[in-house]
Order: structure tokens, then sequence, then C-alpha cells
């Protein structure tokens, strides 16, 4: 009996530099190939937070007829290296690396899909590279790296306020020879300050982009959104304001930008695994080329 | 929704409690467990996207998530 459903992902080790990759490949139905999209992870726990969310669009992108590979970059995951021995130019690599695994099975120019950091880290790697990928997808993007960071080492800030006294010290971002301890996870200085430096407002992106974003705090869908209030006078779902200004901005350098906002929970940032069922509509439905 | 409730959905999200209370005096710091350091970094960076604020390391203190109002008021103070 034939089956209509795309098999299960296939696990496998890639060769990279230095070390191995954990990859999971999604193979589409073979009659209905369309193209390759490479999933650049997030940063850190948001890696863990977003892996649900990750596998499901995967393959709802395999049954729409893409091949998808996943992979864990450098120092993360499965993969090989540890977090503190990660750098921005190797997870660059990275890239480069499953994009050549692609290319031997036929897949020659992916579009790549950067969710959170990882968003920021496909830009940079498709603005820099000889042969840019036919299109960007980008979901919830942090695309300013000094505001992430700053975000991200809030967390230590926060620890000295709920210390006895309650009064937080200012941390900021001080640039510091030693590897930085934060929630778990050791930060090179090296890799800091490689994020810090990058941000989308320098970049033009030399193919199509697709932003999605959930907004979970604008119209509840029961389903999607524990704890929030149906709101009768429902407004759309809309992207932050800071990133309608950098469509804005590449609107305006020429680069076409299709822009998705889903109502649904933050998925990246729960401390339970939630899902948006929305995005994944939203993004299995891109006209990708 | 009124910035007071979509607080509380940015709270009630990230730290995983469905059954925040909605009141300005719920109390928030020493009363919800789950509100610990990693906790409120995740929800200041929440508060900044939904709003477009900006909050500065010298402005994380613990009088603003004292309770639901009160944190509340600190966005409301950033968006005058």
């Amino acid at each position: 009996m034939m089956d209509d459903t795309v098999a299960a992902a296939f696990p496998f080790f890639l060769d990279a530099d230095p070390g191995a990759r954990f990859c999971l490949f999604h193979a589409p139905l073979p009659e209905h190939a369309r193209g390759a999209i490479l999933y650049v992870p997030p940063f850190a726990e948001e890696l863990n937070k977003c892996r649900r969310m990750a596998a499901m669009q995967s393959r709802c992108f395999a049954q729409a007829g893409y091949a998808v590979l996943q992979l864990d970059l450098y120092g993360c995951g499965d993969s090989d290296g540890d977090f503190g021995d990660a750098r921005w130019h190797i997870w660059l690599n990275d890239i480069e690396h499953a994009c050549r695994w692609l290319r031997e099975f036929g897949y020659t120019r992916p579009a790549l899909w950067g969710a959170r950091l990882g968003a920021l880290l496909a830009l940079d790697f498709a603005c820099n590279s000889p042969d840019p990928p036919p299109a960007l997808i980008l979901w919830q993007p942090a695309l300013s790296g000094s505001r992430y960071i700053k975000q991200f080492l809030r967390v230590g800030t926060a620890a000295q306020m709920l210390a006895p006294d309650g009064v937080a010290r200012a941390a900021g971002i001080v640039p510091s020879a030693t590897p930085l301890e934060v929630a778990g996870y050791t930060l090179a200085p090296a890799l800091i300050q490689a994020i810090v430096e990058r941000d989308a407002a320098q970049r033009t992106p030399p193919c199509p982009v697709h932003w999605l974003e959930v907004d979970s705090a604008g119209p509840a869908t029961s389903s999607d959104t524990p704890g929030a209030t149906p709101d009768l006078a429902a407004t759309a779902a809309a992207v932050s304001p800071s990133s309608a200004r950098q469509i804005e901005q590449w609107r305006t350098a020429g680069v076409p930008v299709s822009v998705h906002a889903v109502a649904g929970p933050a998925f990246w940032a729960s401390a339970e695994i939630v899902l948006s069922s929305a995005l994944l509509d939203a993004t299995t439905t891109l006209e990708l080329p | 929704m009124p910035p007071l409730e979509q607080v509380r959905t940015i709270l009630s999200e990230t730290l995983g409690v469905a059954q925040l209370g909605r009141e300005r005096d719920t109390p928030l710091l020493g009363s919800v467990p789950e509100l610990d350091s990693m906790a409120v970094a995740g929800v200041i960076t929440a508060l900044e996207q939904r709003f477009d604020i900006e909050v500065l390391d010298d402005e994380i203190n613990a009088r603003h998530f004292a309770t639901l109002g009160t944190l509340s008021d600190f966005v409301q103070s950033k968006l005058a």
C-alpha cells in the first residue's frame, strides 16, 4: 500500500571543522521534490526551546516537497565541541559544510531558514557568500547582535536583583578577556564580540526575505496561547515595531520582503514547550523559489 | 488589549503559569516561584519587544517586580 507521508528524519554526523556536526535530514516525497532548505538554529537555550517547532516545520516542509537539513552548530546540541569553544566563524563554516553536503545530493542552492539569532547567522552567511541562497526564511529574527547579547547577559543582572539587597548593579557589555558564564553557558569573548558587531541594519540581503513573527500579546488563539484573554476587539497580529523598521529599510533598498505575523505563544522563550500551528501554516505555504 | 493585560500575558507565558492573577495587586517577586533570574530576564526582553522600549540594567529593580501593577506602571513610565 502506498504511504503518502514522508519517512522519518535521517540522523547522521557531518564532517566539519573541527570535528563533526549532528544532523537530521528530512527527505521529501520524491515525486514532489521542489528544492532544499537548511535550518540555521537559535542560540544557547533557545535551540532547545525551538526544537519541537523546528522538527514539526521540517516535517511540514518535507511533506510539501522540500528536502530539509537541520544541524547542530559547533559546540551546540549533539555536535562536537564545547559551547565555550564556539566561534561565529566556525558556525559560518558549518553552514558552508552543510550546503556542500546538500550539493552532493543534487540540492544546489538551499534556502536558508534561520530562527532567532540563527537568522542573523544566516543573513551574515548569505551576504558574504559568492553563491547566495535563493531566499532567506527568518523565524522571529533577532537581527541586532548587540541587543541580543545585552538581553542574554541580563540573566546575570537579574540574579543580582534577586539577591538579598535587591539592587542590580549595572552590567552592560564589558569587554573581557575571560569567558562569561551565563545561565549555564560559557561565552567566549571572541564569540560575544562577533555577535555584538553584527546588525542587520548594516546588511542588505542578496535575495528575497520571508519574515515570520509570532505575536504573543495580540489576538489570542485559544488553542495555542495559554493564559491569554480572548480580545473581543481583535486587532491583527503584527510584527514588532523594531522589526517593522528593519523591514522598511530593506524594502527601501529594493529587497523583496514578505511579512507574516501570526498570533501565538513565544515558543522560543516559554518555560514550557508550546507550539504555534499558525506559524507552521504560514511557513509551509511560503512561495519559495 | 490593555497594557496590564498584555503584561500579564507576557508573564503568564514566559513563566508557564496559566493561573496568574489579573488584579493590579497580584504579587510577583517572592510569590511566584517560577520568577527566577532567567524568567526575569525573559520577561524584560519580552516587554521590550512588545512595547518597543529599552530597559537599562540599572532600571532592573526588585520594586518594579513587586506586583503586576508595579510592573505595568514601570512599562507605562517607559512609554510616556
